[in-house]
């Protein structure tokens, strides 16, 4: 049957068989937040009954505790795992546990705290009485849902006004209600999907502060961004998605020592000094007004050049390390997964 | 303890909707119409009051079942309001079936409202007779509407609002002929018979709950038919929720 029935993404048949088989019900470590073995989803269309591949094969591990933040362009599967792990999507293969629960069960989402992408609310309601909701439907008593709500309203700016309607909400505040609503009942493991989108940089920096405090609390943190510096400056991990695939997991630090460091020497303005044919390509120069800077694309050069510099008689003010960006790794992750695919 | 927390919120839903304050006004002045057209009705005021206010009772009902109801989880999926109930501890039964009783106490209400004011007018005009015959149809067309609102419920946990709308309304149109569908059945040959029989089954039977001739004559009811009324609505009601259950445990919130 391979190979008859192909499709643009993929054929019924690679779908059936293409897979590891199910891990079964037992999860392999019980101390993890978040334990993903060999998750899958895949799509058919109804009427063409062509496959399309949200996620494929996927291995996660989150420590409790942690901070993990999922990385990856739209389409690289992110929203699709953290739905797979909420149980709003069924997966096709593979299995999920979250706090040593099954994912597929209610249990495991007794000590969870969601927050959707761009949530929407009921507008009929106001912001206090959504809150008590989403306490009880938690399991909180009326009562203290209650408390919870009036306290997590006021933790996150909107206690002011807690029988404004949600219809006059603005969609900042709309998200900082979602991320109040997923607080509220005090969970073990928050998974937040875009937590920063819709915020402006007041709200940003008050998420940010709410993901360490619950990361204090010890709150396992999984989350989806496309905010590269809010990623690096909160997680402990970071796992990079491409075309619904885990390419990497690592911390940030490891991930930025990977790339190769690039140096800058600062140098007082002097005399135009011509650099030696062997540096081409590895040394460049930039003539600024006051100063003079060589920007080295390999550490290993730096004591040659360096001691030329100083053997001309430049002055040097400055040498500065210059670390990759997330960012640029990023980047250059998803080219050569674009590279590696179209190969 | 969770479906009642959704039947809560659906409650509510329902009650802060404008559709719903409409349809009470709309069913107040039907029944101030009927009490301005029974001098007309020649003599046949009290069978005109009480059967055009039961009739709008039900037409009513079943308006707010095909302009809400019907988009009551649909709703909730296109909107994606749904996620943040499904990614708590709940199933998707309770959640089913907590739409359900919120959706059926708020035409209960409904009815209720609407009832007691027909109630009132009946025993105003001196029609006392009739009182308990009015409350006993009026029981009757809410049962009636719950079965209704089950069927909503599962073509809208399945389908969008405007094909689940026409779902419904067939159900409702096809139920509403389903003792004349058995006796056509009867008469039809074997297979086609047998067909158009199981069709007839399928759908509710809703002259079952239809008693508004007999209450415009004056005439109560047996304990026994509001005992079978009551029993049927009930197994009806559990099998189309098991059935819509079933379908929207595999379904995938993209």
């Amino acid at each position: 049957m391979k190979g008859i029935m192909q499709t643009s993404a993929g054929s019924i048949a690679e779908w059936q068989t293409a897979d590891r088989p199910d891990p079964g019900p037992t999860v392999p470590d019980p101390g993890l937040a978040v334990c993903v073995r060999g998750l899958a989803k895949h799509y058919v269309h109804p009427w063409t009954l062509r496959v399309t591949r949200g996620l494929e094969a996927l291995d996660l591990d989150v420590r409790r505790g942690e901070v993990m933040g999922l990385l990856g362009p739209n389409g690289a599967g992110k929203s699709t795992t953290l739905k797979l792990l909420t149980g709003l999507l069924k997966p096709t293969h593979g299995q999920a546990w979250l706090m040593g629960e099954p994912a597929e069960s209610t249990a495991s989402r007794r000590s969870l705290g969601f927050l959707p992408e761009q949530p929407y609310f009921y507008d009929y309601l106001n912001g206090l009485e959504y809150l008590e909701l989403a306490a009880q439907l938690s399991g909180m008593q009326a009562g203290t849902a209650r408390e919870r709500a009036r306290h997590w309203l006021g933790r996150v700016g909107l206690g002011e006004r807690p029988r404004l309607g949600l219809r006059k909400y603005s969609k900042g505040m709309l998200q900082r209600l979602g991320l109040a609503a997923a607080l509220v009942h005090d969970p073990e493991l928050l998974i937040l999907d875009e937590p920063m989108s819709g915020l402006d940089p007041f709200g940003r920096r008050d998420v940010r502060e709410l993901i360490t405090e619950q990361r204090e609390r010890g709150v396992t943190v999984l989350f989806s961004s496309h905010i590269l510096p809010d990623v690096e400056m909160l997680c402990d991990r970071v796992a990079i998605m491409i075309g619904g695939r885990l390419t990497r997991v690592a911390t940030v630090g490891e991930l930025v020592e990977d790339g190769a460091q690039a140096v800058e020497i600062r140098c007082a303005p002097g005399a135009l000094l011509e650099l030696p044919k062997h540096w081409v390509g590895l040394v460049s120069r930039t003539q600024r007004a006051d100063e003079s800077v060589f920007r080295l694309e390999d550490e290993a050069q730096l004591a040659d050049v360096l001691g030329w510099l100083l053997q001309a008689g430049v002055q040097v003010r400055a040498v500065t390390p210059q670390r990759p960006t997330l960012e640029t790794l990023f980047l250059a992750a998803a080219e050569a997964e674009r590279e590696r695919r179209s190969a | 303890m969770i479906p009642l927390l959704i039947a809560r919120n659906t409650f509510r839903e329902a009650t802060r909707d404008r559709v719903l304050a409409g349809v009470v006004v709309a069913g107040l002045a039907l029944l101030a119409l009927t009490q301005a057209a029974s001098s007309l009705a020649m003599g046949e005021g009290r069978r005109f009051t009480v059967d055009l206010g039961l009739s709008g009772i039900s037409v009513l009902g079943l308006l707010v079942i095909l302009l809400t109801g019907t988009s009551l989880v649909a709703k909730e999926v296109e909107r994606r309001t749904i996620y943040n109930l499904l990614s708590r501890p709940i199933t998707r039964p309770a959640y089913l079936v907590g739409k359900w009783i919120g959706f059926s106490a708020t035409l209960w209400s409904v009815a209720l409202l609407l009832g007691l004011a027909l109630w009132g007018l009946v025993v105003l005009r001196g029609w006392g007779g009739q009182g308990l015959a009015v409350l006993e149809a009026v029981y009757l067309v809410g049962l009636e509407l719950s079965v209704i609102t089950a069927l909503a419920v599962m073509f809208s946990a399945l389908s969008t609002p405007v094909l689940s709308a026409l779902y419904t309304l067939g159900f409702y149109v096809v139920g509403q002929w389903s003792n004349d569908l058995r006796m056509l059945a009867e008469r039809l040959p074997k297979e086609l018979g047998m067909l158009l029989g199981t069709v007839a089954n399928l759908v509710p039977n809703l002259p079952l709950f239809n008693m508004r001739t007999l209450a415009a004559e004056g005439h109560s009811t047996t304990w026994l038919h509001l005992g079978l009324a009551s029993g049927y609505a009930a197994v009806y009601v559990a099998c189309v929720l098991c059935l819509a259950t079933a379908a929207f445990e595999s379904k995938d919130f993209k």
